[in-house]
């Protein structure tokens, strides 16, 4: 479970520096940097890594 | 738009973005009503309206700048170790939960909502809708008290009974954060909409309030730091802009204070039925040109 949280946080790194590049368009209003969805895949990146540090097995 | 409508639209906007009056609505209604020209579909608008969130946002810091050090320490903390401990903790990670939704939809869904109701009698009538979902929540409130059968005792009695925002669930945060997303349309309050979920949601009004303040000071910085480019756009008349920004902190912080001492026992009430009033009487003045 925390691998794929972290994977998935891996993932959304990627998706930010694609939006921000401009490389990726997806559900945009057009060309350019998309730095308002860098934003928030940074965000949901953060998250994901969080709650992998919530999930992974905690030494007493 | 002359530096006195300027000043006056950031004394707008402060005074009604963290009231339960919805400031987009008002920004849309009070220019219509009083026939002034500019058009929000200008392009210096946006920043006009970046400064101005700037503005409110730095109120929102202002007041909670201990409670945010606590927060974002207390942020790191639990995100280091993989475990909450603290109240700070906790609150840190309700307002990352509650972010997401509420920052998802409005990078997906701000622009086109805005895009399709942009009409002053759209804002009027979405007034009427918000006047009627405080009233709505505070219903719900009054039947909660009746269940719990404190509906005989004093107001600072009944509200003992609620919780503090830390005490929330993450289902319910979401839930709140979400909700924001409502406030996209002209004329639904962002914080009455966060403030009821927090009342459906068991908690005080004045950690409703909290709650929602706290909640919305990260989206609306994020949103209008992700614009500030703008500003340096040619023909950006920033003096004037940043003096309208100004007043904009300056009343949303009167605000904020006046609101959080008004929720230890006050209701939503007065603000339900003044977003009737004020929708009902702006259709009929936009309907008959008054």
């Amino acid at each position: 479970m925390a691998v794929g949280l972290g994977v998935l946080g891996v993932i959304f790194i990627v998706l930010a520096v694609l939006y921000a590049l401009g490389v990726l368009q997806l559900f945009t209003s057009g060309p350019g940097n998309h730095y308002k969805h860098a934003i928030l895949l940074v965000v949901l990146a953060v998250a994901s890594f969080v709650a992998a540090s919530f999930a992974r097995p905690k030494t007493a | 738009m002359s530096l006195w409508q300027a000043l006056f639209m950031g004394l707008l906007q402060g005074a009604s973005e963290l009231f339960p009056v919805s400031s987009l609505g008002h920004a849309v209604l009070v220019p219509s009503l009083l026939r002034w020209s500019f058009k929000q579909t200008d392009p210096s608008f946006v920043p006009f309206l970046v400064l101005l969130h700037l503005g409110t946002a730095t109120a929102l810091l202002v007041i909670y700048r201990h409670e945010w050090v606590a927060i974002i320490r207390g942020f790191f903390t639990a995100a280091v170790r993989g475990e909450m401990r603290t109240d700070s903790e906790r609150l840190a990670m309700l307002l990352l939960v509650g972010t997401i939704p509420a920052a998802t939809l409005g990078v997906f869904l701000e622009n086109r909502i805005k895009s399709l109701f942009t009409s002053p009698y759209e804002a009027a009538a979405f007034l009427v809708v918000n006047g009627v979902l405080m009233l709505g929540f505070e219903q719900l409130r009054r039947r909660t008290e009746r269940r719990a059968a404190v509906a005989s005792e004093s107001r600072d009695e009944q509200e003992s009974h609620f919780a503090q925002a830390e005490r929330i669930s993450f289902r319910a945060a979401a839930l709140v954060g979400a909700c924001q997303a409502l406030a996209f349309f002209p004329g639904i309050s962002r914080s009455g909409i966060t403030i009821g979920g927090g009342l459906i949601a068991g908690l005080r009004h004045q950690e409703a309030a909290r709650f929602s303040f706290l909640l919305a000071t990260p989206v609306i910085l994020g949103a209008g730091v992700v614009e500030v480019p703008q500003l340096f756009a040619n023909g950006v008349p920033v003096g004037e802009y940043l003096a309208a920004a100004v007043l904009s902190g300056v009343a949303a912080y009167a605000s904020a204070r006046f609101l959080l001492r008004y929720f230890r026992s006050g209701r939503l009430d007065p603000y339900g039925w003044y977003c009737v009033a004020a929708g009902l009487a702006s259709l009929a003045l936009l309907r008959f040109s008054l």
